[in-house]
């Protein structure tokens, strides 16, 4: 496959200033929606989807969750992004405490870095977007850096 | 020392064999494949519970417009796809009608352990990816190895245990007789543990 999203609309590196805040996306856990995330990511734990069987592994109430709520980060990033960006990497995904059913994850990003990168395709955007997770009583999750890839303007190609 | 300080250091001896085994591919190098394909169908129900619209995903004819052959995986997708199949004809799944038994094997949980103490509660703590490309619907993807490189003993506020942390590399199947192609690596932290009792009110 030869790749090529600077035909796809989207963000171009010149569009990107670090320190830029990303529009956040806030999640309402439900249990539906934790079910339907189950369903569909695999991830069948019972502390996902059985408050019963949560509690008694010492949780207060099912979870979001790992694939759910790294999707989350995807989600923020690509809202942001359009199709023209690719991720490259995930890092410092870490979670620090469960996001429970019944309470609202706001996931939150921020640029902090830039840079044009050289590979075999030619330059590339890279951008480092600090993302988390955060719930009733803080962030949750991370933060940590979702390295994406943006096309660039015709500007900065030439 | 008090017996207290005695009974921790006990708890924490019995993971000492897993400590000992930071290194060693627990599958070998084998390749523990995902149940299935990656297919539009599956990637519109893991889209669904995100609210997450993206062409690429959902549109073949974009998805080509960039020189895809067909609408991507979402890159967090890689956990999902890369889990096997729950059951296979021939097997029995579900052997108890208690409300919250849980199914006679699961891929997410640390059964599969052969060392250390046996442990009932799981989940995961962190996730490091890292993509040489994306995966298309009619791939089928899988991860190679499953490198144990940390273990940490320590008690928290759910229970006792220990976080330990695998690495695997992502490969797609070949075609019959070529090598598998390395799209990514993957880097899971869990926790595994013994739930503390629950106190009475």
């Amino acid at each position: 496959m030869t790749v090529d999203t600077s035909v796809l609309p989207g963000k171009r590196l010149s569009d990107v200033t670090v320190g830029e805040q990303l529009p956040e996306v806030a999640i309402p856990l439900t249990v539906y929606r934790l079910v339907m995330a189950a369903g569909s990511n695999r991830d069948f734990n019972s502390i996902h989807h059985n408050s019963a069987y949560a509690q008694r592994t010492g949780a207060d109430e099912m979870y979001a969750n790992t694939s759910f709520l790294m999707s989350s980060w995807e989600r923020l990033v690509r809202d942001w992004c359009g199709p023209a960006g690719r991720i490259r990497a995930i890092r410092g995904f870490r979670m620090r405490s469960f996001n429970y059913a019944g309470t609202t994850m706001r996931v939150l990003g921020e640029v902090t870095a830039t840079r044009v990168d050289e590979t075999a395709g030619g330059p590339v955007g890279v951008v480092e977007v600090a993302v988390r997770c955060e719930g009733p009583s803080g962030v949750t999750v991370g933060p940590g850096t979702v390295e994406v890839l943006l096309p660039l303007s015709g500007e900065e190609s030439a | 020392m008090t017996a207290a300080a005695d009974t921790d250091q006990d708890w924490k001896a019995d993971w000492q064999e897993v400590a000992d085994a930071i290194g060693r591919d627990f599958l070998d190098g084998a390749i523990s494949w995902g149940g299935d394909p990656v297919e539009p169908g599956a990637i519109r129900r893991y889209l669904e519970p995100l609210e997450l619209d993206c062409a690429l995903h959902t549109d073949p004819e974009v998805a080509r417009s960039a020189g895809y052959r067909d609408v991507t995986m979402p890159a967090t997708g890689v956990i999902a796809w890369t889990i096997p199949a729950a059951w296979r004809p021939g097997e029995v799944l579900f052997d108890s009608d208690d409300r919250d038994a849980q199914p006679v094997h699961s891929a997410i949980n640390n059964a599969d352990m052969p060392l250390g103490p046996r442990t009932t509660g799981f989940f995961g703590t962190d996730i490091e990816l890292d993509f040489d490309r994306e995966v298309v619907a009619g791939e089928r993807i899988g991860r190679r190895g499953k490198r144990l490189v940390a273990c940490t003993p320590k008690e928290t506020g759910v229970g006792r245990g220990a976080f330990l942390t695998w690495e695997s590399e992502i490969v797609v199947e070949p075609a019959a007789g070529a090598e598998p192609e390395v799209v990514g690596r993957i880097r899971i932290g869990t926790y595994a543990y013994v739930p503390h009792e629950k106190k009475e009110a």
